[in-house]
C-alpha cells in the first residue's frame, strides 16, 4: 500500500493530541450487521459517535469502513439486495426504521464523497439547491445563506466573483470544498466524509483537514480514510476495522501509541494493509 | 505470433527491413480504404443534392419562390398550378405534435426504466421498446388505418371537439367533424414510431450519470424526482437533445405510415382533425403517375424536405451551443 512508508514514520513521532473529555453519544451503533446479498460484510459492530467529535475509521481496503459510513445515511437503500440488521440510533431516531423519511434523515446526516461531486449547475446554485429542498426563503436571505455556506467551506474568497460560473469549472480541491459547503448549507447534525482527500493534492488536503477540525465545533463528524497520518491529525477517536469486524475503538492518541490488539498494531506500523 | 517472431529473429537486417516494408504497404492500403469509405459519404451526399436540384430545376424556373407560399396543388390543370405550402405545413405540424407527445412519454419511460423500475420488470419493458422500433412502418400505417383511425374518430376526437367547442383558438384547432384520416392521427402514429428512439437513447445517456453524483444528490436529501430534474437531466442534456433530434429527423421524413392515414389533402385546415398531407406523403402518393412539370414539382418538394431537415438539425446544434455557453462550459 502507498501508505506503508508514511505510516512507518507516523507510528514513531506522532503529534500528541490532547484527549478530550468523553462526549455525549450522537450516534449509537448496537449489534449492527450488514449484508450485500449473501455476503456478510459487517459483523456485529458496536460503537458510538460522540457529539461534536471527529471519529476516524481506518483499516485495509474491503474491511467495511465505507460500508459502515453508508449505513449512517441509508445510502445503501438505493441498491436492491443490500440490508442491515441491528440497531442504529441518531439521538432518539432509529435510522434503520423502514418507515423513516429518508430525505429528512439525509438532511440531518450529510455526506462528502471520495471524488468531488459538484452538480451540473452554477456555484451559487450548487449551494442554493440543497437549501431550497427544505426551506422557502427570499433571494436576499438565500444570498446570505450561500455566502455563509461558502465561508463555512473556506471557499468564499476564491469564488465570490464568479458565483455564476459552473461548479465544474473549479479545481479538484475547490470542488471538494464546494461539496463540503453544500453539505453544511443544509445544516446537518452529522457529516460523513468518505475518503474526502484521496483525490486531492497535499495543499488542498491540508485545507480540507483544517476545515474538518473547524466543522467539529458544530457538527458530529465521521471520516473514513486510508491515510493514517490524516486520521491521527484530525480525529478524536479512531476505529480500526478488519474483515468486517470492529477490532479496536479508542481515543486516537491511544490507538496510535499503545494499541491493545496485535492486528491494530500491525496495521498502523505498516506490517500489512 | 511465435512463428512470426522466430522469422524476424533469425533474419538479417536486410530481411527485417523487407518484412517491415510489407507491413508498410498494408498500412497504406488500410489508410486508403478507410479514407475512400469516408469520402464516399461526401460523394453520395453531393450526388443526391445535385440530382435533386437538376430534377427540380424546371419547376423552380416555372414557379420561383411563389412555390413556397402557394396553397393550390392542381397538377392536371393547364398549365399545372403547384404550391408547396400545404405539404410543408403538414410536415411541420405533424412532426411538432408528434414530438409534443413523444418527448414527455419517451423521457418518462426512460426515467422509469433507469431510476424507478424494479429489476424484474426492466427487461420486458426494454424489449418491448426495442420491438416497437423494429416494426416496419407499413404495419403502423395499416394499424393506423384500420384500428387507430376509427377508434380516434369514434372516441377521442368527438370528446375534444365537444370540450373545446366555442373556446377561442383551441376551438379552431380541435374543430369537427371527426375523421378517420387526419393530421392528428398521423401525428399520433409518428409519436409512437419515434418513441423508441427517444427512450432508448435517453436510457443509454441516463446510464452514463456517475452513481456517485446521484448519491450526492440523494445525500443532500433529494427525492427521486428532484435528482432526475436537477442532476440527471442537466447532466445528460446534450445526449437527450441528440436523441430528440434523431427522432425529429425520422418524423419529418416518415412516409409510408403517414401516407396511409393523413388523408392526402393539400388544403390547409386550422383543425388538426381534418385531413392534410406531408411532403413525403405527397411524393409517395403521386410520384408514380407524374410526369413533366408535375414530377419536377414533386422533386422540388423533396429538395425542400432536405433543406427543412437540414435547418432543423442546424437549429438544434445552435441551441446546444447556446445552452453550453449559458451553463458556463
Amino acid at each position: 500500500m502507498s501508505d506503508l512508508s508514511v505510516s512507518m514514520s507516523a507510528a514513531g513521532g506522532l503529534p500528541q493530541a490532547p484527549v478530550l473529555p468523553e462526549a455525549p453519544a450522537k450516534v449509537t451503533v448496537r449489534n449492527l450487521n450488514f449484508y450485500y446479498g449473501e455476503h456478510h460484510a459487517l459483523k456485529n459492530i458496536n460503537l458510538t459517535l460522540g457529539a461534536n467529535r471527529v471519529t476516524a475509521f481506518i483499516g485495509p481496503s474491503g474491511c467495511g469502513k465505507s460500508t459502515l459510513l453508508r449505513i449512517f445515511n441509508r445510502m445503501y437503500d438505493l441498491y436492491p439486495g443490500q440490508r442491515a440488521t441491528g440497531q442504529l440510533m441518531l439521538d432518539q431516531t432509529n435510522i434503520l426504521d423502514p418507515k423513516l423519511d429518508l430525505n429528512l434523515l439525509r438532511a440531518r446526516v450529510g455526506m462528502v464523497f471520495q471524488k468531488p461531486t459538484p452538480f451540473p449547475m452554477t456555484i451559487y446554485e450548487n449551494i442554493a439547491f440543497g437549501i431550497r429542498l427544505y426551506e422557502k426563503i427570499s433571494k436576499s436571505e438565500m444570498d446570505d445563506r450561500v455566502e455563509k455556506a461558502l465561508r463555512g467551506g473556506a471557499l468564499w474568497n476564491e469564488v465570490k466573483d464568479k458565483l455564476n460560473a459552473s461548479g465544474l469549472s473549479l479545481s479538484g480541491g475547490q470542488q471538494q470544498r464546494l461539496c463540503i459547503a453544500r453539505t453544511v448549507a443544509v445544516r446537518p447534525e452529522v457529516i460523513l466524509f468518505d475518503e474526502p482527500c484521496s483525490a486531492l493534492d497535499p495543499i488542498s488536503t491540508a485545507k480540507v483537514e483544517e476545515l474538518i477540525q473547524e466543522l467539529s465545533e458544530n457538527y458530529t463528524i465521521a471520516i473514513v480514510t486510508h491515510n493514517m497520518q490524516q486520521a491521527a491529525r484530525v480525529s478524536d477517536k479512531t476505529a480500526f476495522m478488519y474483515l468486517g469486524e470492529l477490532i479496536e475503538f479508542d481515543d486516537t492518541s491511544r490507538i496510535f501509541t499503545s494499541p491493545t490488539d496485535r492486528r491494530t498494531q500491525d496495521y498502523i506500523t505498516g506490517r500489512f494493509g | 505470433m511465435a512463428v512470426q517472431s522466430d522469422v524476424i529473429d533469425d533474419a538479417g537486417p536486410y530481411d527485417r527491413a523487407k518484412a517491415l516494408g510489407a507491413f508498410k504497404l498494408g498500412d497504406v492500403t488500410f489508410y486508403w480504404i478507410t479514407r475512400l469509405s469516408a469520402i464516399s459519404v461526401l460523394l453520395i451526399l453531393g450526388g443526391i443534392i445535385v440530382s435533386l436540384i437538376v430534377g427540380a430545376f424546371p419547376a423552380m424556373k416555372e414557379y420561383g419562390f411563389s412555390f413556397l407560399w402557394t396553397q393550390r396543388w392542381a397538377p392536371s390543370a393547364d398549365p399545372p398550378v403547384l404550391g408547396a405550402l400545404g405539404p410543408m405545413y403538414g410536415t411541420l405540424v405533424t412532426s411538432f405534435i408528434a414530438m409534443l407527445i413523444a418527448i414527455p412519454v419517451g423521457l418518462g419511460i426512460a426515467i422509469f426504466l433507469t431510476e424507478l423500475c424494479p429489476q424484474w420488470l426492466r427487461r420486458p419493458i426494454g424489449m418491448a421498446i426495442e420491438l416497437l422500433a423494429g416494426i416496419p412502418s407499413i404495419i403502423y400505417g395499416m394499424w393506423g388505418f384500420f384500428v387507430l383511425g376509427p377508434f380516434l374518430a369514434n372516441t377521442f376526437q368527438p370528446l375534444m371537439i365537444r370540450i373545446f367547442d366555442g373556446v377561442p383558438v383551441l376551438g379552431a384547432i380541435f374543430a369537427g367533424p371527426p375523421s378517420y384520416l387526419s393530421t392528428f392521427n398521423a401525428a399520433l402514429i409518428l409519436a409512437i414510431m419515434v418513441l423508441p428512439f427517444i427512450t432508448s437513447i435517453s436510457v443509454d445517456v441516463f446510464k452514463t450519470v456517475p452513481p456517485v453524483l446521484k448519491e450526492a444528490a440523494y445525500g443532500v436529501g433529494c427525492t427521486t424526482w428532484e435528482v432526475v430534474r436537477s442532476v440527471v437531466i442537466p447532466y445528460t442534456r446534450v445526449g437527450i437533445i441528440g436523441g430528440v433530434m434523431l427522432a425529429l429527423g425520422r418524423a419529418l421524413g416518415e412516409t409510408m405510415a403517414v401516407t396511409f392515414i393523413i388523408g392526402n389533402s393539400f388544403r390547409i385546415s386550422s383543425s388538426i382533425f381534418a385531413p392534410g398531407t406531408t411532403i413525403s406523403a405527397a411524393i409517395a402518393s403521386e410520384f408514380a403517375e407524374s410526369d413533366g412539370l408535375h414530377q419536377s414539382g414533386l422533386i422540388l418538394l423533396g429538395l425542400l424536405l432536405f433543406v427543412l431537415t437540414f435547418f432543423v438539425l442546424a437549429a438544434a446544434r445552435l441551441m446546444l451551443m447556446r445552452l453550453d455557453q449559458k451553463a458556463g462550459k
